[in-house]
């Protein structure tokens, strides 16, 4: 036990013995972590930036001139069925009037001397799916509604945007295991440049008859604690970083998205550096043992 | 005990030693003597198992090289202390902390190792001098302190190799003494030295290697 607590201090000195190696090592660690954590973020909240540009897609749907309101009502309902429309509202003939006059500032009724304007109805569409979303289906089934005159929606810009956003899904395991891969091999050197500038000092050990336990154990909790260190660094930036980024989202833009931090991304990124650190220190040491 | 039995090692660049049989007993104090490249170094790394004879057999106490595996080989060198020319003193670590490290090594209980570490070091005259760092002691004095990480562990074979090299001869001739000092204990020694009047008259058996051949007995 004696053994095991001197080690396991030893390891601990080593960081102040050698500030130098821990500061760097442990800035590196943390840039790298950081940088994990935020990836792992933006992914957490890539669908919640979809759901928001979801908000803007608008299908507008007019009647035939002799439908009437309580028509149009009953034809609404229809089209609030068809599978993945969120809410149809009605803008009934009058309320067309004001809208027209809102943006020409004329009252049609004024000029015409009747109301040409037909009733609609605006339809949202169901935004939560994480499926890419086909628009074409709905606009097909509204169409098929006899009293249904005209169907407006952009097309274009709703696949342009869904279109993104699947390959953005697509590619980012394959982007995240390349950044991944490189911040695992950014930290295992790390570890390896930080027992190689002390390689004396296994020879040193290895001498005066330490076993091969005994020159790792030290680095290995070295090891781990500079990893402890960096993520323990890294917490704080990366809720600092989302709490910065959702005051500047919440006071300075009109979107109305608020990212959210998925907490088990604190875990991952511990048992990510720990092992790491870990089997970084562990293969370092064997490296330079005979 | 150290028996050298018909033991040769050449190294890749040439060098080494041949043919070596010579045997030491517990207790003795030996002189090792050569010019520079007569295979001194490679006998005193045949003896703590840093390289393993290509024939022959080296034993040192209850361990043959026949038999080494690495698993071994820490278990050997613990009975086995040693001095160097250039010290190999951690250079991180005070004297306090270098010369206790063969102590947690073993596995020594914690409480007891400050009153040993303090009977050695006052023993290679370095007491009050346990809180410097190797850089902030003299030549001589790393020398010393180098002598009792060795002995700190009592152990039965003690090895320096060219342990005055870089001393003056004042401090050379000191740390021979203490060398028989440590002897008179019942420590065997094999000492390595190129300085012939360092060590001439002192009424020990010398080994006399020349060109990796064993002249004198």
């Amino acid at each position: 036990m004696d053994k095991f607590f001197y080690l396991l201090t030893d390891g601990m000195k080593n960081l102040w013995r050698h500030k130098l190696t821990t500061f760097t090592a442990v800035f590196t660690l943390f840039l790298a972590l950081f940088f994990v954590g935020l990836l792992a973020t933006a992914g957490t909240n890539t669908h919640k930036i979809l759901q928001y540009l979801r908000t803007k897609y608008k299908i507008e749907v007019f009647f035939k001139q002799d439908v009437s309101n309580d028509e149009a009502i009953g034809y609404i309902y229809r089209i609030k069925q068809i599978k993945g429309v969120r809410t149809a509202t009605i803008i009934e003939k009058e309320d067309a009037i004001r809208i027209f006059k809102d943006q020409f500032g004329e009252n049609i009724i004024d000029i015409l001397g009747y109301n040409p304007l037909p009733v609609s109805a605006v339809v949202n569409i169901n935004r939560t799916s994480r499926d890419r979303l086909s628009v074409e289906p709905i606009i097909n089934e509204i169409k098929a509604i006899n009293q249904v005159d005209e169907v407006r929606y952009q097309g274009s810009l709703i696949n342009k945007i869904e279109r993104t956003y699947t390959r953005m899904i697509d590619q980012f395991p394959f982007l995240a295991g390349i950044i991944i891969f490189f911040t695992v091999l950014v930290i295992y050197n790390t570890m390896k440049l930080s027992v190689y500038g002390r390689r004396e000092l296994i020879t040193s050990l290895q001498l005066i008859g330490a076993t091969r336990t005994f020159v790792k154990m030290p680095f290995i909790f070295e090891g781990i604690f500079i990893g402890i260190l960096s993520v323990s660094l890294v917490f704080p930036a990366l809720i600092g970083s989302i709490n910065g980024i959702n005051y500047l989202l919440m006071n300075f833009t009109s979107w109305g998205i608020k990212l959210i931090f998925d907490p088990t991304v604190l875990i991952w990124l511990f048992v990510l550096v720990i092992s790491i650190t870990f089997v970084g220190s562990y293969r370092a040491v064997s490296n330079f043992l005979k | 005990m150290i028996e050298f039995q018909n033991v040769s090692y050449e190294h890749q660049k040439g060098n080494g030693v041949n043919n070596l049989c010579f045997k030491i007993d517990d207790g003795e104090f030996t002189f090792l003597i050569g010019p520079t490249g007569s295979g001194k170094t490679t006998l005193m790394r045949l003896v703590y198992f840093d390289i393993i004879p290509q024939t022959g057999s080296v034993i040192v106490n209850e361990y043959s090289s026949e038999k080494m595996s690495n698993r071994k080989i820490p278990k050997a060198r613990q009975s086995i202390g040693m001095v160097f020319q250039d010290y190999k003193l951690l250079k991180d670590r005070n004297l306090f902390e270098n010369t206790a490290l063969p102590l947690h090594v073993l596995g020594f209980p914690v409480n007891e190792i400050p009153e040993r570490v303090e009977e050695t070091l006052e023993l290679v005259g370095l007491d009050g001098k346990d809180k410097h760092f190797p850089h902030e002691l003299s030549g001589g004095e790393q020398q010393r302190a180098c002598l009792a990480r060795a002995i700190i562990k009592e152990p039965d074979l003690l090895l320096a190799d060219e342990p005055t090299g870089n001393l003056d001869p004042v401090a050379s001739f000191e740390l021979v003494r203490l060398l028989e000092t440590i002897h008179e204990t019942g420590t065997t020694v094999l000492m390595a030295s190129h300085n012939y009047n360092l060590i001439k008259g002192r009424g020990h058996p010398i080994l006399e290697l020349k060109e990796g051949i064993l002249r004198g007995n």
